[in-house]
């Protein structure tokens, strides 16, 4: 394990051959170099605190807010997404997660989006686009609850298909919320029935919740011009 | 790890078999990690697990409580934004209270 935290203090990218563990098991951090060119907040990789407990891979938070009724070009898109903060363990996703309103008191079209460090919430980052999401429509008042036991479940390793999970979201819009769990593989059918599988034992949804899985060049095809990610289609 | 060339003893995976008619009837520790998951790792592997239960006592702790240093200020979604002070509290009432914990964060304002 001592192996894995000298990796993460490491700015080189590619300096993960340290890690002694199994290729499927181990953290793989990717730190693409353009990656730290686009990123405009942190450069340095969050790393475990003294006495603090390791999360499996680090996390960021990202928030985004649109006008609705503004077409939102890809450009516009990247610049409306905000990097919140960046955490390595459990106690500094608290400090973090603690100090964020909940979605339930989001207002206008916003999301939070909690996505594996190095991977955008976007569809066009490496990690996503072959990938897919289930996303789950909820009523008003129960997107704050969802979202909490959806990123618990998520931090806490859960799902359990390897490395497939790239993040998740949850979307305020006007008459209902939805969150999402994105996964790197659409076509890998057995990672996307244990995800859902996993999501009906953590979430607790109303019976009849639907559950929908989407892939991201589905939702590429079928928006008008660019439109945000969730929920449009 | 190990250097040597012996190869461990390996024995099946117990798994018991089950037909479902339902949903319901499915068993709540199905795709979980057998014998909880406070802090395990998975056999021959690394993987770091942790369980709804333990990851909400962790917010206790005093290293869980000191504000991120470098959170941006974003109205609203970190620092109050100037008109919805009440609206949090109205909102607390409306959404579902679920009966085994109900560990809402205020906002200082």
């Amino acid at each position: 394990m001592n192996n894995k935290f000298d990796a993460l203090k490491d700015d080189d990218s590619g300096d993960h051959d340290q890690d002694q563990s199994s290729p499927k098991d181990s953290e793989k951090i990717k730190i693409e170099d353009d990656e730290k060119e686009q990123n405009t907040t942190k450069k340095k990789m969050a790393v475990p605190g003294a006495g603090e407990h390791p999360l499996q891979y680090n996390y960021t938070f990202w928030y985004s807010r649109r006008t609705p009724g503004r077409p939102a070009s890809t450009q516009s898109y990247e610049q409306n997404i905000k990097q919140i903060g960046s955490f390595a363990s459990v106690e500094q996703f608290w400090r973090f997660y603690s100090h964020m309103i909940r979605p339930g008191d989001l207002t206008g079209h916003s999301d939070f989006h909690l996505f594996k460090e190095g991977i955008k919430p976007m569809w066009e980052d490496d990690a996503n686009k072959m990938g897919g999401k289930w996303i789950i429509r909820l009523r008003k008042g129960l997107a704050s609850r969802c979202w909490e036991n959806l990123i618990l479940a998520m931090l806490g390793e859960q799902f359990m298909v390897g490395e497939e999970i790239c993040g998740a979201v949850v979307s305020v819009r006007f008459q209902e919320d939805i969150i999402s769990i994105w996964n790197k593989t659409a076509s890998d059918q057995a990672t996307t029935a244990r995800i859902r599988d996993t999501l009906r034992r953590v979430l607790n949804l109303p019976p009849n919740t639907i559950m929908e899985y989407k892939t991201h060049t589905d939702s590429i095809k079928y928006s008008l011009g660019r439109l945000p990610w969730a929920g449009e289609c | 790890m190990s250097t040597g060339a012996k190869q461990a003893k390996s024995c099946p995976i117990p798994t018991r078999v089950l037909t479902l008619k339902d949903w319901s009837q499915l068993p709540d520790c199905y795709s979980q990690t057998p014998g909880g998951t406070l802090f395990s790792t998975t056999p021959g592997g690394t993987r770091i697990i942790y369980d709804r239960k333990f990851l909400l006592e962790c917010r206790n702790s005093p290293l869980a409580r000191t504000p991120p240093c470098c959170l941006p200020q974003i109205p609203g979604v970190t620092i109050p934004a100037t008109h919805s002070v009440g609206k949090l509290q109205d909102l607390k009432e409306e959404e579902e209270k679920d009966v085994a914990d109900d560990s809402q964060f205020e906002m200082d304002i």
